[in-house]
C-alpha cells in the first residue's frame, strides 16, 4: 500500500513539475508578447491586438496548473503560530485537517470551473473582445489543471492518512508538516549565496 | 453573526489550515449558516475572473523580474558603487547597506529579495572591517523592506487591485516616503555611531574620481527602473505591460552578464510559479469569502458596528495600527494583506482617509511586520546568510528602525503631502 502510494506520489510530483515549467514557459512567453505589443505600440503605432487577453489566459492556466507543485512544496502558506507549540501528535492530525479543507476548496472550485467550461461548450460561448476566443479552450485548460490539483491533494492526503495510522510522524511531517520560517528564510538565502560573486575591490 | 464569523475565522487560521483553504471554508460555513441561496454557485465565475484579470498579472511578472534580477548579478557592482559614494559618513558601510537597498528596492518589488540580494553581497564585510554587528545586520533588515515601499512593488500592486486604487499613483506616492525612510534609516546610523564610535568601523576611503567611474555601475538597475516605473509615467504601459517590459529587459542583463542559462530559467520559474499559485489561490479564496460576506449582510454589518463604535479618524487610524502590528505577528505579510485589505480598507475610505495615502500607510506597517519578531520574514533571511550567531542579534539590532518606521508613520500621519503631493502634479 505504502509502496504503491508512493509511485503515485512520485508520479504526482513529475507530472506537478513538468505543468509547473510549462506553465512559467507560458508565461515567460507572454512576457515577450506584451512586451513586444508595447513597443510596437509606441514606435509604430501597430498593436498585435488581444495581448493582455491572451496573457490573462495564460496568467489563469499556468498559475491552475502550478497549484499542485505549490502543494508538494508545502508552500501553501499556514498560520503556524499555535501549532509551532503543539506536540508531533497534534501537528500531525492537523497536517491532515489542512490537506482536507485544501481538499474540499479546491474540488469545489474545480467543480464549478468544469461546470463553466461545459456551459461554455455547450453554448459555444465566445469572449466579448476582438478576438472572440472560443472560451472552451482557455476555461478547459484552467480546469484540467485545478483537477490535477484535487487528485494530488486526495493522493497526498491518503499518503499522509496512512502514514499516521503507521505510526510514522516523521514521514507525516515531512510530506505534509507546515514549513517553517527558518526553512523559507534558508531557501531565499541559498539562491542569494549561490548567485553571489564579490566585487573585485572587496575582495582580499 | 459579526461575532460567529471573527471566531470561525480565528479558528480556522490557528488550527493552521492553508490559508487560502481556511478562507474558501470560512466561506462555504457562513453560507450554510446564513444564506438561502446557493451562493456558491458563483465560485467558478469569480474564480475565473479574477485569475485571468490582466492587471494581477502583473504578480508574476514582478515575481519572475525579481527572480532574474537576484540570478543576474547586478548588485554587487551596484554595491561596491554605494561604498565610494557613502561610506564616508559616520557608521561607513552601513550608509552603503542602506543606500543599496533603496537603489535595489527601485527595481525589485520584494522586501525579502532586497534584503537577501544586498545582504549576500554585504555580510562578509562586516568582521573584516571591525563593525559592531547587530547594527550592520540591523541596516540589511531594515534597508530591505525598503524593497516594497520603493517603487516598483507586489505588495502595492495587490492593495491596488484589492481597492481599486491606480497603481501609477501608488507608485509615485511611495517614492518620497521611500527616500525621506532611507535617509531616517541613515540618520539612526549616524546619530548612534557619533554616540558610540566604536560602532562605526573602518571607512574605505575614495576619491572623486573612482566615485565617477563607479557610476556606470548604477545603469543596470535605472535601466529596469525606467522600464518597469518609468515607462508608466511616460505614457506608453500600463503597470501590467511595465512589468512584461521588465522581465525582458532583466533577462537581456543576465544574458549581457553571462548568467543566463536554461538551469537558471528553471530555478526562476520554479520560485516564481511556487509564489504566484501561493498568491492566486488566496485571492481566490478571499474575494469568494468577501462575496459571501457581501450577499449575506456581514459587510454592511461589520461597517455599521465600526461606525457605532464612535470613534473618531484618528482612533480608528490608531486601531488599524495596532491591529496589524499585532497581526504582523503572527501572519505571512502577503496573506495577511489579502485577507484584511478588503475588509479594513472600505471602512477606512468611508471615514474619510486618501485610498492612496492609507496604502502607503498600510505598506509601512508591512515593513514594520518584517523586522519585528516572531515571524518577521526579513529577520530570518539575515540571519540565515550568516555563519551562525544568535538570531536575537537581527532582532535587536533592527529594532532602532522600527522606531524610525513609527517616526516615518508619525510624519505621515502629520504631513499626508509627503505621500500625496508627487501623484497630484501627475494628475
Amino acid at each position: 500500500m505504502t509502496r504503491a502510494l508512493d509511485a503515485l506520489l512520485r508520479l504526482a510530483d513529475r507530472v506537478s513539475l513538468w505543468a509547473t515549467w510549462g506553465g512559467g514557459a507560458l508565461m515567460l512567453a507572454a512576457a515577450f508578447v506584451v512586451g513586444v505589443d508595447v513597443l510596437l505600440r509606441k514606435f509604430f503605432l501597430f498593436s498585435l491586438g488581444g495581448a493582455d487577453e491572451l496573457s490573462g489566459y495564460a496568467f489563469a492556466i499556468s498559475t491552475a496548473w502550478a497549484l499542485s507543485f505549490t502543494l508538494l512544496r508545502r508552500a501553501h502558506v499556514r498560520v503556524d503560530a499555535l501549532y509551532g507549540h503543539l506536540p508531533q501528535r497534534m501537528r500531525a492530525a492537523l497536517d491532515i485537517a489542512a490537506l482536507l479543507a485544501l481538499a474540499l476548496f479546491a474540488s469545489m472550485l474545480a467543480w464549478h470551473a468544469s461546470a463553466m467550461w461545459a456551459t461554455s461548450w455547450d453554448f459555444a460561448a465566445r469572449a466579448t473582445t476582438p478576438l472572440q476566443t472560443p472560451l472552451w479552450i482557455p476555461q478547459g485548460l484552467w480546469s484540467l489543471g485545478l483537477i490535477l490539483f484535487v487528485l494530488v491533494t486526495l493522493a497526498l492526503l491518503l499518503r499522509t492518512v496512512v502514514a499516521l495510522a503507521g505510526g510514522d510522524l516523521a514521514a507525516v511531517r515531512a510530506l505534509a508538516g507546515a514549513r517553517t520560517i527558518e526553512e523559507d528564510a534558508a531557501d531565499e538565502a541559498a539562491i542569494a549565496a549561490e548567485v553571489r560573486t564579490t566585487p573585485e575591490s572587496l575582495r582580499g | 453573526m459579526l461575532a460567529v464569523a471573527f471566531l470561525l475565522l480565528i479558528l480556522l487560521l490557528a488550527l493552521a489550515l492553508p490559508v487560502a483553504a481556511a478562507l474558501g471554508v470560512l466561506g462555504l460555513l457562513l453560507e450554510q449558516l446564513y444564506s438561502r441561496m446557493p451562493l456558491s454557485l458563483a465560485m467558478g465565475e469569480i474564480a475565473w475572473s479574477s485569475s485571468k484579470d490582466f492587471l494581477l498579472v502583473s504578480i508574476p511578472m514582478f515575481i519572475l523580474l525579481g527572480e532574474i534580477l537576484l540570478r543576474a548579478g547586478v548588485a554587487e557592482r551596484m554595491y561596491d558603487a554605494m561604498i565610494k559614494w557613502l561610506s564616508w559618513i559616520p557608521g561607513g558601510l552601513m550608509h552603503s547597506n542602506i543606500g543599496a537597498c533603496a537603489i535595489f528596492a527601485a527595481t525589485s518589488g520584494s522586501s525579502v529579495a532586497t534584503a537577501a540580494t544586498v545582504g549576500t553581497v554585504a555580510l562578509p564585510l562586516v568582521k573584516r572591517h571591525g563593525y559592531n554587528e547587530r547594527l550592520f545586520l540591523g541596516t540589511l533588515a531594515a534597508g530591505g523592506t525598503l524593497g516594497i515601499l520603493i517603487p516598483p512593488s507586489i505588495n502595492m500592486i495587490i492593495y491596488a487591485v484589492l481597492t481599486d486604487t491606480s497603481i501609477p499613483k501608488l507608485y509615485l506616492a511611495g517614492i518620497f516616503p521611500g527616500l525621506a525612510l532611507a535617509a531616517l534609516f541613515m540618520l539612526t546610523v549616524a546619530v548612534l555611531c557619533i554616540l558610540r564610535p566604536g560602532w562605526g568601523g573602518r571607512k574605505l576611503p575614495a576619491d572623486w574620481g573612482q566615485r565617477i567611474a563607479s557610476l556606470i555601475h548604477l545603469l543596470p538597475p535605472l535601466f529596469i527602473f525606467l522600464i518597469v516605473v518609468g515607462s508608466i509615467y511616460a505614457g506608453f504601459a500600463t503597470p501590467t505591460e511595465a512589468a512584461a517590459l521588465g522581465v525582458v529587459a532583466s533577462l537581456g542583463l543576465a544574458w549581457g552578464f553571462g548568467r543566463l542559462s536554461l538551469a537558471m530559467l528553471r530555478e526562476v520559474v520554479e520560485n516564481a510559479m511556487r509564489t504566484t499559485a501561493m498568491v492566486m489561490l488566496i485571492i481566490v479564496g478571499a474575494y469568494f469569502l468577501n462575496f459571501v460576506m457581501s450577499a449575506i449582510g456581514l459587510t454592511a454589518a461589520l461597517t455599521t458596528f465600526i461606525a457605532g463604535l464612535g470613534l473618531s479618524k484618528l482612533e480608528m487610524l490608531l486601531a488599524v495600527i495596532v491591529f496589524y502590528v499585532i497581526l504582523g505577528c503572527f501572519m505571512e505579510t502577503l496573506s495577511m494583506m489579502i485577507t484584511t485589505i478588503p475588509i479594513v480598507a472600505p471602512v477606512m475610505f468611508q471615514l474619510g482617509f486618501d485610498p492612496v495615502w492609507f496604502g502607503i500607510v498600510i505598506v509601512i506597517l508591512i515593513e514594520a511586520a518584517l523586522i519585528t519578531p516572531p515571524v518577521g520574514l526579513n529577520l530570518f533571511v539575515v540571519q540565515s546568510l550568516r555563519k551562525g550567531g544568535s538570531l536575537n542579534d537581527v532582532i535587536v539590532g533592527s529594532l532602532p528602525f522600527v522606531l524610525a518606521m513609527f517616526v516615518m508613520l508619525a510624519v505621515l500621519v502629520a504631513f499626508p503631502g509627503i505621500a500625496l503631493w508627487l501623484p497630484a502634479q501627475f494628475s
